[in-house]
């Protein structure tokens, strides 16, 4: 986008040797880049057990009949806190918390964020969110209500025990992390961009970073709250969603989506920015519509919030929904164009973020096995929904074997995939190649390039000054 | 530089302004969602009417009279009546009736809606049951009226005025609240009654 | 990343030409083996929507192939060796305009038609029986209320139990039977946890909730006469995979014959009122 007069080796690295060092360096970290890395060391953990108990579930599934769960309230505590953390601690930690923090105030020129103490809390409070998570699934018999939480069967008659409290309370918990998080980049992006970066020259990910801060700021209160009723109604003998207390289970329905139709703009926008960024940098000049660009995804993001009244208008009509399709489908938007832009993310910046390059070979192999995993896993799932198989089931009707096999062969490719993409990590860590400043040449624009690699502990103290226009 | 720190906490105050909002609308989310069904007899919420207008028209509808008990509460429950045929602006009386199988006072709560969902804002209850907890003693039946009417404006209506049939469907559930029926138990004797409320 | 989906689905498509058609034309109530596409429609809601369904299908292959042959024409013609110094080119009004209004055009092409369906699965005209459906976990009940009310309870039969032929995880101890050419009525609730009955070939897949009654209406051609099967289809607890939807649809004359018997076999003994099992929660 904006091209930088900026000259980051202007600093002095004497002056700063005062940083803390070991442990405490990242426990009290206040650093953007310290905590991107945490951010995105969370994520990478937790989609460890996210993936793991997704293999677990196709392990299940690939053949008919009970083979490996034998207890299907185990195989709906393995769904529910699949979609958890998927949702929650992998794909939202690594596109916000990670790459948002390594990269927002590097890309808008400013030495880290608005509030460096509140990103520090952010942080601790998801890595306890992803804790009561965990805990959730080993508390009593598990929450085995899915990731939308449906009341009744979520209500303490159906669910007593802990389980659900402690699911509830991880999201509350990774919430609260979202919303300081949003406040922290909407501050940050709206006061601190280096002079001369106005919005019209900003970097297309600081957009996308700026829709979803909004999108959370609006939807994560509507999720607290439908949560902490559900709390109050599971604990204190309230009845939001109890019909036999005047209550409406549908309430909780309408109060869940307000929050879950705007949460997939969440997890796909920032996505959009990461391409953006690596489409201009390859193909060596700028975004082709770059305000169009931009609009749109704000539009989007309106537009977000106003699918939800449709919901309000089709609860109990829409024949495609709860089927097999929407399993396929979420994952086609998710895991397929969500991950990929983490992968992708972690490819363009892992130089920038450690300093040294990956082997371009083995990522091309990585990319094509989980290419071809997740079309193998995700594509016939599209033939079960139509065909009706219905979702959240650990064993099926015989018919439905065949392309159920050849979805959990599809998991075992892209579990190869994944596993290739931590060695891949494991090999630059250890071995990479030094990476110079911009690895990528001249169409790498933005003002993380203009940094040494692996960027330094304080970067932009002197302010760059932008003066090139970003679209023309 | 002060300018841009006052700029900054202007920024935050202005997020968590919107998050204090958006908590405060989700705190008051609950009445605002009953408001919204009962003014657009969203999800099937019926009307409630002092009376009926007193127009009257042509069309005849069936009503019908559905009855649920959920699990846990130990009655039998069902409509005097299964259907019956009204003309539309009529005010018309049912009975439903209700049976304590158990050997134990119990309270119920009932959960109503009409069916189809398009015909609820013409659907109006005059006098109804579900407006108060029910206690019955062990063993005592009770009838429990209806008065309702079906407001003649749904023949204006053109997505509802194709509707032949409405369905009001009443769930008596077992309250968590059981004090009344502790009362009751001095002071009931199993016999059958009448009630009107 | 929809391109790839498509070029696999085009491959799929050929691939199972190949081996014949079986797949794509299931012709039952019930799913077979390899099925890649709905069950036939059995009703005229479900042919509704599988008409909606191939509207949108074709809408969106061209949309593909369009973004696809794009994607294609630049990885061949701007390649960094045949297009060594790129353009700087960033604007073109027009074009900007038209890709934000031929997409708002192709919404509004598929809301119409999918609005109208709604109203259509909404609209029974006017149903000349009632059938209720009452979910528990983990099974159904289904009431005859036109019928003098009897009602019976449908469980799965167990794996250790299944006759030769029977569908393990689709077959029910009492199927529910429902006569053809009847515009039937469908009203739904529960009794415990949301559940969700679903029939796929009917173009039913309705939520049942507790203490609220949802409605829904089926009509089914006497050529359509036979079984069709369904699942529980909301999460509603252990037993979610377990408690499965058969309806045999019979001809008028059978059903009446059928409900003779029926009436007989599910009569409960003299009762003032339908006396509800307590249960205990
Ligand atoms: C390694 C790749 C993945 C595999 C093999 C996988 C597999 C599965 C399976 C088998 C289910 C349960 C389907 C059912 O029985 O209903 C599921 C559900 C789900 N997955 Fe994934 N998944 C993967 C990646 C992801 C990713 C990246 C996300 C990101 C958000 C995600 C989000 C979800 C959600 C939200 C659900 C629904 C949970 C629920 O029904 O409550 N998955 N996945
Ligand atoms: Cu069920
Ligand atoms: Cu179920």
């Amino acid at each position: 986008m904006a091209e930088a007069h900026a000259h980051a080796h202007g600093h002095d690295h004497g002056a700063h040797a005062h940083h803390p060092t070991g442990w405490r360096r990242w426990a009290y970290s206040t650093n953007h880049k310290d905590i991107g890395t945490m951010y995105i060391v969370l994520a990478f953990v937790a989609s460890l057990v996210g993936v793991a108990f997704s293999m677990m579930l196709r392990a299940e599934l690939a053949y008919p009949g009970m083979q490996l769960i034998h207890d299907q309230q185990f195989y709906n505590v393995l769904v529910t806190a699949h979609g958890l953390i998927m949702v929650f601690f992998v794909v939202m930690p690594s596109l916000i918390g990670g790459f948002g923090n390594w990269f927002v105030p590097l890309m808008i020129g400013t030495p880290d964020m608005a509030f460096p103490r509140m990103n520090n809390i952010s942080f601790w409070l998801t890595l306890v969110g992803l804790c009561l998570v965990a805990t959730s699934t080993l508390v009593g018999t598990g929450a085995g209500t899915g990731w939308t939480v449906y009341p009744p069967l979520s209500n303490a008659v159906f669910h007593p025990g802990m389980a659900v409290d402690f699911a509830i309370l991880s999201l509350h918990v990774a919430g609260a992390a979202s919303i300081l998080g949003a406040i922290n980049f909407i501050t940050t992006i709206f006061n601190m961009r280096a002079p001369g970066m106005t919005f019209h020259r900003m970097p297309l990910f600081v957009w996308a970073i700026l829709v979803t801060a909004f999108l959370l700021l609006l939807a994560l209160p509507v999720l607290a709250g439908a949560l902490t009723m559900l709390l109050t109604d599971r604990n204190f003998g309230t009845s939001f969603f109890a019909p036999q207390g005047g209550g409406d289970p549908i309430f909780w329905q309408h109060l869940f989506w307000f929050f879950g139709h705007p949460e997939v703009y969440i997890m796909i926008i920032p996505a959009f920015g990461i391409i953006s960024q690596v489409v201009s940098t390859f193909s060596k000049k700028p975004v082709f519509g770059y305000l169009g660009m931009a609009y749109a995804m704000v539009a989007i993001g309106f537009i977000g919030f106003v699918v939800w009244a449709h919901h309000m208008f089709t609860v109990g009509f829409n024949v495609e929904t709860r089927a097999y399709f929407v399993i396929a489908h979420f994952h086609y938007v998710l895991s397929v164009a969500a991950v990929f832009a983490i992968f992708t993310g972690m490819y363009y910046w892992l130089p920038k973020m450690c300093g040294r390059m990956y082997d371009e070979r083995l990522g091309q192999w990585q990319f094509w096995i989980t290419f071809v995993g997740v079309n193998v896993l995700f594509f016939p799932q599209h033939f079960l929904g139509l065909a009706g198989m219905p979702r959240r089931i650990a064993d099926y009707p015989d018919a439905y074997a065949g392309w159920n096999l050849v979805s959990s062969v599809g998991a075992a490719i892209t579990l190869v995939g994944t596993l290739l993409f931590i060695y891949l990590l494991y090999r630059t860590l250890t071995a990479g190649e030094r990476a110079p400043a911009n690895p990528w040449g001249e169409g790498a624009t933005t003002l993380e390039w203009t940094v040494e690699s692996p960027a330094p502990f304080h970067t932009h103290e002197i302010l760059p000054n932008i003066t090139t226009q970003p679209a023309e | 530089m002060t300018n841009r720190a006052r700029n900054i906490r202007i920024t935050a105050a202005a997020s968590v302004a919107v998050v204090v909002g958006m908590t405060g609308l989700v705190a008051v989310s609950e009445p605002l969602y009953r408001l919204f069904c009962k003014v657009t007899g969203y999800g099937g919420t019926p009307r409630m009417a002092e009376k009926a207008s007193g127009a009257t028209g042509e069309a005849m509808f069936t009503v019908r009279f559905d009855a649920n008990v959920a699990r846990g509460l130990s009655w039998g429950f069902r409509a005097a009546e299964p259907q019956m045929s009204v003309r539309v602006g009529e005010e018309t009386l049912a009975y439903y009736e209700a049976k304590n199988t158990s050997d134990l006072p119990l309270v119920g709560t009932a959960t109503f809606n009409v069916q189809p969902d398009r015909a609820a804002p013409y659907f109006n209850k005059i006098q109804c049951f579900c407006f108060t907890e029910q206690v019955l003693a062990p063993g005592e039946t009770v009838r429990m009226p209806v008065t309702f009417f079906v407001d003649p404006e749904i023949t204006k209506d053109v997505h509802a005025r194709d509707i032949g049939t409405i369905t009001l469907s009443y769930t008596f559930f077992k309250s968590d609240d059981q004090s009344k029926a502790r009362v009751a138990q001095s002071e009931f004797k199993p016999e059958s009654k009448t009630y009107s409320n | 990343m929809t391109k790839s989906r498509w070029i696999l689905f085009c491959l799929v498509l050929v691939g199972t030409a190949t081996f014949g058609l079986d797949a794509l034309a299931a012709s039952t109530g019930a799913p077979v083996p390899w099925q890649m596409y709905f069950r036939d429609a059995a009703t005229p809601v479900m042919q509704d929507i599988v008409d909606f369904h191939n509207l949108i299908l074709w809408i969106e292959v061209a949309i593909v192939l369009l973004v696809l042959g794009l994607m294609l024409w630049i990885i061949v013609k701007f390649n960094a060796k045949a297009n060594p110094v790129p353009t700087r080119t960033t604007h073109n009004t027009a074009l900007e305009i038209a890709w934000t209004v031929v997409p708002v055009l192709i919404l509004l092409v598929i809301a119409v038609p999918s609005m109208k369906l709604l109203f259509f699965m909404d609209k029974a005209k006017n149903p000349a029986m009632t059938l209720k459906v009452v979910s528990h976990q983990w099974y159904w009940s289904y009431e005859y209320p036109d019928h003098d009310g009897f009602t019976f309870d449908s469980n799965l039969v167990p794996e250790d139990q299944l006759k030769p032929g029977q569908l393990r995880l689709l077959e029910v101890d009492n199927r529910v039977v429902l006569p053809a050419d009847t515009e039937i009525r469908l009203v739904l609730t529960s009794d415990d946890v949301i559940h969700n009955w679903a029939v796929p070939s009917f173009g039913v897949k309705m939520d049942t909730v507790p203490g609220r009654l949802n409605e829904a209406w089926v009509k089914i051609d006497s050529k359509n006469i036979g079984t069709y099967y369904g699942q529980c289809s909301e999460l509603c607890g252990v037993n979610h995979a377990f408690m499965p939807i058969a309806v045999d649809v019979v001809s008028k004359q059978d059903f009446q014959a059928w409900v003779e018997q029926a009436r007989k076999k599910f009569a409960k003994a003299d009762e003032p009122l339908k006396v509800v099992d307590a249960g205990t929660r």
